[in-house]
């Protein structure tokens, strides 16, 4: 009996593994590749993490773009959030001789060094979303989270017609993202009489929202909008104001509008506008099939975003003004 | 409090309030010191308003409730480190049950209360029967449930937002279970999660204090050995601990999904470190043998009121985690503080 038990716990992980393998189905599914007869290019997409259904999104973006063209085949990796699994990815698909490598590094200096040396040995290489260091890739694609939290802090300013009592739910203030979705955002309020009356971390987490939503609550009673950073957060506070009779009263702005979170919530009545955050898959295709083409395609590329609002969510949202061009 | 002798393992195990020198009590200096804490830095009086204390005990009955299973199966000597995955996988499910397939919640409750079940089996198998550490079989049940919960969503979170084939969104009412769970009761005065957290602290009180089960429980985590050469059914007893530990891990998986409007896969991460934090802040033994659900209600309300007072104090998150390491470490020494 006690020597049986690693037998039947392998036994368990065979099955559970093969189990996780039937989770790629086709369309619908994260992992796996998305493959048709008549494909005369691989492309190669390391992904850090799918933890994050934002990262699920993009995935899902280039599966949906690439669908359109029968001559791509796509094979996904999944880094699982560990370097040094996506540098032997990028270093398989090297060796493999695939014709175009995506990859949406988990950080920049691991990764440095593989993306070049792929690139050395002629595989186009487009950077998804984080940088890598120097220039040994073809095309960055990513977008500026300083510059929507801009956005989001014009949009707010003149939305309450530049005076107002609002709360801040900032995501992880450790990441790049939480801290460029703040600083842009009070440079965007900058010169209204934006009076911000709390402000607390929410780790991007809803439940955390929610929580420090009730303080604030507890705290002020007028409050005429809550900003955060992402659209969980800004659902999370919507609960939590909804719980203490207050929703009303209360406007709600996040960013990231994924189509089934901040796009539906805005559909919904629940949020007054949500900043797009693109993944950029669908732009990463069509650069790759230029490339593919022999065409030069520019260095770096900042996708633009858009933002869904009560007014414009059912024609397809409006395009962010790009104020950094004169 | 100047003789108390040490305590001998489960005989001497507290009744709530009985003993003056017991844990729960020198448990509740502990909570009275947070209190003060509160009194002193009420953020311009919201910590006198009802609704502070009323949104507390909602925050915290999630954890609370988690916390519940985590006490039996500590006092058995275990430790139960998949809560948090389990709490993630039936908050998928119970959205995917309800909100996808629309079933009543007579058939999803239940479904999901023995898919929690099942989950706690499984560890409690692994302990019991495979002899396998605690530490590492609820660690296999953690990543494996985390792995579960995300196959089954795909990935996404099993919101009212549905997919459909052409590419649109369809959206689901939300149903009653989940606008009953995430609601207010009593005048609107206490969450109903709460209500469901305190019905699982009696339930586990019953067990603890009423049934011969209870003590066969503190008879396994005081000595394995003796308790099974008097004849207790450790495996059984085990099992037990652990498959409770997952019905209760449903329990608080059916309060999250309410209260979020959805089943997120990626729910409960790091929650077990929050459960395991409240039974030993009640004063519940990580070694075993003694502790009590009592203690555990405490420790919850503890670590909550901790959290709620730092919230509405707008503190800001790095001197938020210095100042709960420094206030734990400050309430446990205060507890032991008896010579």
């Amino acid at each position: 009996m006690k020597k049986r038990w690693p037998f039947i716990l392998a036994a368990a992980a065979v099955a559970a593994a093969v189990a996780c393998s039937g989770g790629d189905r086709g369309k619908a599914a994260p992992g796996g590749t998305a493959e048709s007869p008549e494909a005369r290019w691989t492309i190669g997409m390391s992904q850090c993490n799918l933890g994050e259904p934002w990262r699920v999104q993009m995935n899902q973006d280039i599966r949906n773009e690439a669908v359109l063209h029968p001559e791509l085949k796509i094979v996904f990796k999944d880094a699982q959030n560990d370097s040094l699994k996506q540098r032997s990815q990028i270093e398989e698909f090297t060796s493999a001789g695939v014709d175009v490598i995506i990859v949406s590094p988990k950080e920049a200096a691991p990764l440095t060094e593989p993306v070049a040396a792929a690139f050395a040995k002629g595989i186009p290489v487009i950077v998804l979303d984080r940088r890598v260091l120097g220039d040994g890739y073809t095309c960055f694609i990513g977008a500026d989270n300083k510059k929507i939290g801009r956005a989001a802090g014009r949009w707010i300013a003149a939305k309450l017609a530049g005076k107002g009592r609002v709360v801040e739910l900032m995501g992880l203030m450790t990441s790049t993202p939480g801290q460029d979705r703040h600083t842009g955002f009070r440079d965007g309020i900058k010169g209204s009489a934006i009076d911000i009356i709390f402000e607390a971390d929410m780790k991007w987490l809803e439940p955390e929202a929610r929580k420090e939503m009730e303080s604030a609550l507890a705290r002020f009673d007028t409050i005429d909008l809550v900003y955060a950073h992402n659209d969980p957060g800004a659902h999370g506070a919507y609960l939590a104001a909804k719980a203490a009779g207050r929703e009303k009263s209360i406007l709600f702005v996040g960013i990231d509008a994924l189509p089934y979170e901040g796009q539906a919530y805005v559909k919904q009545g629940i949020m007054e506008a949500s900043f797009e955050y693109p993944t950029g898959g669908k732009e990463a295709v069509l650069t790759a099939l230029e490339i593919l083409a022999g065409k030069t395609v520019a260095k770096d590329i900042t996708l633009p975003s858009r933002v869904f609002t009560r007014e414009n969510i059912d024609s397809g949202g409006e395009w962010v003004p790009d104020e950094e061009r004169p | 409090m100047t003789t108390e002798p040490a305590r001998p393992g489960p005989a001497a195990r507290p009744f709530l309030g009985v003993d003056f020198r017991s844990p729960a009590v020198r448990a509740l200096a502990a909570l009275i010191l947070v209190l003060a804490l509160g009194l002193v830095f009420n953020a311009q009086g919201a910590f006198f308003k009802w609704e502070t204390h009323r949104d507390m005990l909602r925050h915290i009955s999630v954890f609370g409730i988690l916390a519940c299973g985590m006490t039996l199966v500590i006092i058995t000597a275990g430790i139960d480190l998949s809560v948090g995955s389990v709490l993630g996988l039936t908050a998928v499910i119970f959205a995917m049950f309800s909100l996808r397939l629309g079933w009543p919640a007579w058939l999803a409750i239940p479904a999901c209360l023995a898919a929690g079940a099942g989950c706690g089996l499984i560890s409690g198998g692994l302990v019991a029967k495979f002899r396998l550490q605690p530490f590492i079989a609820t660690l296999a049940v953690m990543v494996f449930a985390r792995g579960l919960a995300k196959f089954v969503s795909g990935g996404q979170k099993v919101s009212t937002a549905i997919l459909q084939a052409d590419g649109t969104y369809r959206y689901a009412d939300v149903p009653g279970i989940f606008e009953f769970l995430n609601s207010k009761v009593l005048g609107q005065n206490i969450a109903v999660v709460t209500l469901l957290f305190l019905l699982s602290v009696l339930i586990c009180w019953v067990i603890l204090a009423r049934l011969r089960w209870g003590r066969y429980i503190y008879a396994v985590g005081g000595n394995e050995e003796a308790a099974r050469l008097s004849g207790v059914p450790v495996a059984a007893t085990k099992l037990l601990a652990y498959g409770l530990s997952g019905f209760f891990c449903a329990v608080a998986g059916l309060c999250q999904a309410a209260q979020e409007l959805q089943g997120d896969p990626e729910a409960g991460v790091a929650y077990e470190l929050t459960a395991i934090a409240i039974v030993v802040i009640g004063g519940t033994n990580l070694m075993g043998g003694t502790g009590g659900i009592g203690l555990t209600l405490i420790g919850a309300m503890t670590i909550g009121y901790l959290e709620k007072i730092l919230s509405i104090n707008a503190v800001g998150e790095a001197s938020r985690l210095m100042l709960t390491g420094g206030i734990i470490v400050g309430a446990v020494l205060f507890q032991k503080f008896r010579k």
